[in-house]
């Protein structure tokens, strides 16, 4: 336990000082003579760019229309790849008619269907939010059918011979076996939600963090665009710090924990 | 009132294929109710595949399996089966594993209570009740297993090398104790290994089987008397019948 509790605290330490040292040198290096803040904005730049953007109401819209698409996105991609991978991981016949869809659709990165939905969709919010859908479905169903698929023959084999239907093994065996892979999946599709986020909004978007950003480079702004890009990233990280504890509730029992 | 009976069962992985192969052929056996049952023989004699069809997991190519006159087909609660790997669900505290076949029936909180409590204590799992089975060695495991087997009330307990895993010293204690489990359940157990002590120890009879393709060779009746204990294991009548059998197996 005390050997636990060292090992943490020198984590922590450690990864501190790591932060630490990466700031202080952007501190140390807009402060050498002849920088160009225009190229490295300094800290108190940054600083005021987010205080303006606050007050201004600007970065709230910015995040509230970001976070709203990114949460509509996921819920709807990722459910639809929770119940699909499910069918497909534990129904052979079900796994035959999309599997060969899902290998041949999976390589293509989601990116790549930006300018075909906004030919079919315009630039609408509707437009953004599939295109977040489509990320998260894809990295999320891959996860979820090599779940399903390496659930153990001898639990399911123990579950059949104390009278399990094969729906009860697919409630009480498969789905807690899968757990930790599910999560790997929805982890994932949260990081290919924000780049997919930030991509749809470059290109096509009246508000949100992308869009933030893109005003921030057309006027030369690059505090606000520093500023951006340290919002969207404690926001990443929150999310998947948030999935990260709730995963590690659900997967006690898993080996990984002791 | 559970009698397993096995008919003229015949069994050929990947039949009509040139890598063809017969496992099992023209077994007849009879599992009287109540008695516990060994079945021996050298490892790919199929006595593994023979277990796995009585619970239901693969069907024969050929022949007729029953319990109680009734079929056999598919896994029922009435056959249970306790596997050579750990098929503790790891998911699951220790008391929630045991309970599991009768949640699986919807039974009320108070009954599972009862359930667990009564398995756990006859198992000897007292005090590790809401352990993950990380937490247990593989002997305290292989309780959860049996026990969880044993509290889903099952006619017929199938054993497929259940102790194969552990260590000597484990495996003779948990050789006692299953001998204790059976006389208190009075429930007919088929108990397939390759350990002739093992089988000796345990059982009123030993089915052998010969080497590829399986078939009965010879059937063993066992009359040391009970409870056998380690003296059991040094006495001179257990070491004639193994030295016996043992030369079966050879040629």
């Amino acid at each position: 336990m005390a050997a636990g509790h060292r090992k943490h605290s020198r984590r922590i330490l450690l990864g501190g000082l790591s932060i630490a040292t990466v700031v202080s040198s952007y501190i140390w290096l807009t402060n050498l003579p002849g920088n160009n803040p225009s190229l490295l904005p300094p800290v108190t730049d940054i600083a005021e760019a987010f205080y303006v953007n606050i007050t201004k109401g600007s970065l709230f819209d910015a995040l509230g229309a970001s976070l709203f698409r990114i949460t509509l996105g996921f819920i709807i991609g990722t459910s639809m790849a929770l119940v699909l991978g499910c069918l497909i991981g534990w129904y052979k016949t079900v796994e035959y008619i999309f599997d060969p869809l899902i290998e041949a659709v999976r390589p293509i990165p989601p990116l790549a269907y930006i300018p075909i939905v906004i030919i079919w969709f315009g630039i609408e919010e509707f437009s953004r939010v599939l295109l977040i859908t489509i990320a998260c479905f894809l990295v999320c169903i891959v996860n979820v059918v090599a779940g399903m698929k390496n659930v153990p023959k001898v639990y399911v084999d123990a579950a059949a011979t104390m009278g399990a239907t094969r729906f009860q093994i697919f409630r009480t065996v498969a789905i807690p076996a899968a757990t930790p892979f599910i999560f790997t999946g929805l982890r994932i599709a949260l990081a290919a939600a924000w780049t997919t986020l930030v991509a749809a909004e470059l290109i096509a978007a009246p508000s949100g963090l992308g869009f933030l950003l893109q005003e921030g480079r057309r006027y030369f702004l690059t505090a606000q665009v520093m500023m951006i890009i340290v919002i969207i990233g404690v926001c990443a990280f929150t999310m998947d710090r948030i999935f990260r504890t709730i995963q590690t509730r659900l997967t006690q029992w898993s080996e990984a924990h002791e | 009132m559970s009698n397993i009976v096995v008919e003229n069962l015949t069994h050929t992985f990947g039949r009509g294929s040139p890598g063809e192969l017969t496992v099992l052929e023209g077994i007849n056996l009879d599992f009287t109710s109540g008695s516990f049952n060994a079945i021996v023989g050298t490892s790919g004699c199929g006595k593994s595949t023979l277990l796995k069809m009585m619970a239901g997991l693969y069907a024969p190519t050929d022949g007729q399996m029953s319990l109680d006159g009734k079929e056999i087909q598919g896994t029922a609660r009435e056959r249970g089966m306790v596997f050579q790997q750990d098929a503790v669900f790891p998911w699951m505290n220790v008391s929630r594993n045991i309970s599991y076949g009768p949640r699986l029936r919807g039974a009320s909180k108070a009954e599972c209570k009862d359930i667990e409590s009564k398995w756990i204590e006859l198992v000897g799992l007292t005090g590790f009740e809401s352990r993950w089975p990380r937490e247990l060695s593989g002997g305290m495991r292989k309780r959860v297993d049996i026990g969880r087997v044993y509290a889903n009330d099952p006619e017929v307990l199938l054993m497929d090398e259940p102790f194969g895993a552990l260590d000597a010293q484990t495996k003779e204690r948990m050789q006692e104790e299953l001998q204790k489990l059976w006389q208190v359940t009075g429930k007919t157990v088929i108990f397939v290994t390759h350990d002739l002590e093992e089988a000796i120890f345990l059982a009123d009879r030993i089915v052998v089987l010969s080497a590829r393709p399986g078939r009965v060779r010879h059937i063993e009746d066992i009359h040391l008397p009970r409870p056998r204990t380690s003296e059991t294991r040094l006495s001179a009548e257990l070491l004639g019948i193994k030295r016996r059998l043992w030369d079966m197996l050879e040629h």
